[in-house]
């Protein structure tokens, strides 16, 4: 005999048995009659090419914009409403295939693009070194392997809080949004958050285009650093971070310098001080060298000038010299007394006189004077 | 490390940051360069110092 139940029975033990069976499903289709009500709920079918199946949730999961045709995977609970028929409430919603990432991440860079979440305007610095940070990566991964090793062995003094989360799989939006809102709550001095993780497929590293990591990347307190280790396709949070690595190491090396060369530059800059020091002092040496010339030069041109005067005063006294006059023919005239006779008033006839020439003196009778 | 001897670091750097800048100043007196040169070259040691032993300390959190 068939169980008999009121329509309120059936479709509470209906809840029950299927609980029982599948309390979490998880269903891949194509998208199909998006539509968000009041801003917050959200009504949708998936479909395939045999069957369709309802689906009700919020906007607070959606990874961000979708459109019809875009395929998903969704994990939901199977649950038949009282008035409302059959859905499935999701709980986590991914979208699935290239084709559909993509053009999901294009609605959503788009979207972001529009509200000035990734401009350059938005950019904070990270102290270099910082005295403290967040770390959000997976304990287990070789990407927190290779970040802790680079850090280590470039720096030191550094204080590292790790909060280990999924970076991948549909668990990981939710793990690193609450990473991050903890990491933001604590405060404590930490200068900046990094958030690593390896590289992967596109959809291994999907938690990176997830609307609610990229607004809680953009919306962080404290700077984000966003290493990833992949070539090419830049995930939305990178772009949404203040700054981005290229991998987990690269994050390492652009957080802190390397403390040998570190300690080389700090040599080298006190060598430059040594050196600024040794060029005062040759600059002073040459000023005082330099002022003993410009002394010595000084005193070279009175020398100069004092025997130049002297020279002068010599010809001048040479010009007097009677010598000179008397070797031009003129001869000094002496009387007995050896007075000497320059007016012909003091001779008279018969006089003895002297006439001293250069060379020797004449001695002579006056014989006649005439006026 | 705790977190005093991270500042101890910062505030090392920025000693040496002052002294060294010091130099690049007009006019240097020579007296007073000796005594800064010496005051950088101690900072610089402490630094090394600093630097060589200083060690990471990681803080687990579960979110």
């Amino acid at each position: 005999m068939n169980p008999t139940f009121s329509v309120s029975d059936f479709v509470a033990v209906f809840n029950q048995t299927i609980a029982y069976a599948y309390p979490t499903v998880t269903i891949t289709g194509e998208l199909a009659n998006f539509r968000v009500s009041k801003g917050k709920w959200v009504y949708f079918d998936l479909k395939d090419d045999q069957a369709s199946v309802r689906f009700f949730g919020t906007v607070y999961m959606l990874p961000g914009p979708l459109e019809d045709g875009m395929m998903l995977q969704i994990e939901g609970i199977p649950r038949l409403h009282q008035t409302f028929g059959f859905s499935i409430t999701a709980q986590t919603i991914t979208p699935v295939g290239e084709g559909s990432m993509k053009k999901a991440a294009a609605l959503l860079e788009a979207k972001l693009v529009k509200e000035g979440l990734f401009s350059e305007e938005r950019k904070r610095p990270i102290p270099y070194p910082p005295s403290r940070i967040g770390l959000i990566a997976s304990g287990e991964s070789a990407a927190y392997a290779d970040f802790m090793k680079i850090i280590t062995s470039r720096w030191g003094g550094l204080e590292i809080i790790h909060v280990d989360s999924q970076v991948q799989g549909s668990a990981a939006p939710a793990q690193i949004v609450q990473a991050l809102d903890l990491l933001n709550a604590r405060g404590e001095g930490i200068e900046a958050i990094i958030i690593t993780r390896g590289g992967g497929s596109a959809d291994d590293l999907q938690a990176f285009n997830v609307e609610s990591v990229v607004r809680a990347i953009a919306a962080s307190r404290i700077p984000t650093l966003v290493a990833i280790g992949h070539e090419i396709d830049v995930s939305l949070a990178e772009r949404a971070a203040d700054r981005r690595a290229s991998t987990p190491s690269n994050a390492a090396e652009l957080l802190v310098p390397d403390r040998e060369a570190m300690i080389v530059q700090n040599k080298t800059r006190l060598k430059g001080c040594l050196q600024t020091i040794n060029y005062t002092l040759q600059a002073l040496s040459k000023d005082i060298e330099l002022q003993i010339s410009q002394g010595l030069n000084s005193a070279l041109d009175v020398i100069v000038q004092e025997r130049h005067r002297l020279q002068q005063d010599i010809l001048r006294l040479r010009g007097n010299d009677p010598r000179i006059i008397l070797r031009k023919g003129y001869a000094r005239i002496q009387d007995a007394n050896k007075r000497t006779i320059n007016s012909v008033g003091m001779v008279i006839p018969k006089d003895r006189i002297a006439l001293r020439l250069s060379d020797g003196t004449i001695e002579a009778i006056v014989e006649k004077i005439i006026k | 490390m705790t977190m005093k001897e991270s500042k101890n670091y910062k505030t090392l750097k920025a000693e040496l940051d002052e002294a060294l800048l010091w130099f690049e100043g007009d006019d240097l007196d020579v007296d007073k360069a000796i005594t800064q040169y010496e005051h950088a070259l101690k900072l610089t040691k402490e630094l090394e110092e600093y630097l060589k032993k200083a060690e990471n300390s990681i803080k687990k959190l579960q979110a």
